[in-house]
């Protein structure tokens, strides 16, 4: 999971937040289609150092210290969509298909990163919007999206809650040790959070 | 005629799959503030949801500030507020401010007038300088009062607080407890095993059992109750 928005002054933080999804989701189009071979990958790592030069993150390094984080992030990502092709289909189509997705995640990423979630939620709800004649609940979707973004933390929590309790009894890691308390505690979360969200007047 | 009590509950009865919750409960108060004690199971949080229409009621009817909970759900969320006891499941942003800002999204204000008055929340509990900090990042305390900021940014007529000095120390328990209490034009019914909290209340209800035990002033409640622990 990338990491989320990191204020900035850039010309992707002052973009609104609708047609920036649409220019990022050219952007990760165009990458995708790329051919196979050794000029695509640098083209795909060129539109990615562009993307986040012009997203102004004030990182002192004009963005490529947020871009080397995120795809420290991607490490495992890059290394299983690397090394099969590297055995069966050569380093050229390795190299430009794994630079492609990568490329794709990481400039989709741009979008949580500089756009705050109650923009992206009103972006995403005003895009919706038209579905609505179809009985189609735009706001409940747009929130829905918030909601599983922003429950990824307290998972990640929740489940270094479970393993430190297991350690803590001498308890050796095992999955299904795991994933008993595991659910119970996501799904105790899913219902207090539902609550929540009913008392602030979420439908 | 006298008006009508801000919360009234007549035979009211609620079953929670094989569980009796509540049982014929008959009750009408207009305090300021009101507190809800028992023991674990006794009925307390199902009151506490019963008042916010987050359960409906089996049996009997209730009244909150003249609403039906079952009928007027939408409008009854529009003037009562609830603060839980886990700060974590009451938050949905991932920064404070915008945490504070989703409460208003019902009411469809715009993006600056939504700002300036979950700034307004922030800074009013104390938040101001953790606006755009992550939210699950914020201490047990600091997430208790983002929580209340949450409410409060509403402008609530009722708060219903669940708990909600459960997980933190007792500077922060402290802290809570004055929000809630101080007199912001709203009525409190908090649910709580903190009898000084309880005491400083200006009526206390005892349930046992699903079952209203005694209602009256705190210290006399609080008295019949550790009486019943006694035994």
């Amino acid at each position: 999971m990338l990491s989320l928005y990191r204020p900035g002054d850039g010309i992707l933080h002052r973009m609104a937040a609708g047609p920036k999804l649409l220019v990022l989701l050219g952007a990760v189009l165009a990458v995708s289609v790329l051919a196979s071979q050794w000029w695509a990958a640098a083209v795909a790592a060129g539109v990615v150092v562009v993307g986040y030069a012009v997203a102004g993150f004030g990182d002192g390094l004009l963005g490529m210290r947020v871009l080397a984080q995120q795809t420290l992030m991607l490490r495992w990502l890059l290394l299983v969509t690397f090394v099969p092709q590297l055995i069966f289909l050569g380093p050229e189509a390795a190299v430009a298909n794994t630079a492609r997705v990568s490329a794709a995640v990481l400039l989709a990423g741009l979008l949580v990163l500089t756009t705050r979630v109650t923009d992206l939620l009103d972006a995403v709800e005003r895009g919706l919007r038209p579905l609505e004649r179809f009985r189609f609940d735009s706001e409940r979707a747009a929130v829905l999206l918030t909601v599983t973004l922003t429950t990824v933390p307290v998972l990640a929590r929740l489940a270094q809650e479970v393993r430190d309790a297991q350690r803590a009894r001498g308890a050796r890691p095992g999955l299904r040790l795991f994933a008993v308390p595991f659910l119970i505690l996501s799904l105790k979360h899913a219902d207090q959070l539902g609550e929540a969200l009913s008392a602030r007047g979420v439908r | 005629m006298n008006a009508a009590p801000a919360i009234r509950l007549d035979g009211v009865g609620v079953r929670l799959g094989d569980v009796d919750a509540l049982r014929g409960v008959d009750l009408a108060l207009d305090a300021r503030t009101v507190a809800v004690i028992g023991e674990n199971g006794s009925g307390k949080s199902t009151f506490a949801r019963l008042l916010a229409g987050l359960v409906q009621p089996t049996t009997g009817t209730t009244r909150v500030l003249g609403l039906d909970p079952a009928r007027q759900a939408g409008e009854l969320r529009r003037r009562v507020a609830v603060v839980f006891s886990n700060p974590d499941a009451q938050i949905v942003m991932p920064t404070a401010v915008e945490d504070v800002a989703f409460s208003l999204r019902p009411d469809r204000l715009s993006r600056d007038e939504s700002r300036r008055r979950a700034d307004e929340a922030l800074d009013r509990f104390g938040l101001d300088a953790l606006r755009d900090r992550p939210s699950h990042d914020l201490s047990g305390g600091q997430k208790q009062l983002l929580a209340l900021a949450g409410a409060f940014v509403r402008l609530p007529e009722l708060v219903v607080a669940d708990e909600p000095t459960t997980y933190l120390d007792a500077r922060n328990a402290r802290r809570v407890s004055e929000h809630l209490l101080a007199d912001r034009g709203h009525r409190l019914v908090v649910v709580t095993h903190d009898l000084a909290l309880a005491e400083r209340c200006e009526t206390a209800v005892l349930f046992a059992g699903g079952r209203v035990e005694a209602v009256g002033h705190p210290t006399d409640v609080i008295a019949e109750y550790q009486a019943a622990l006694a035994c």
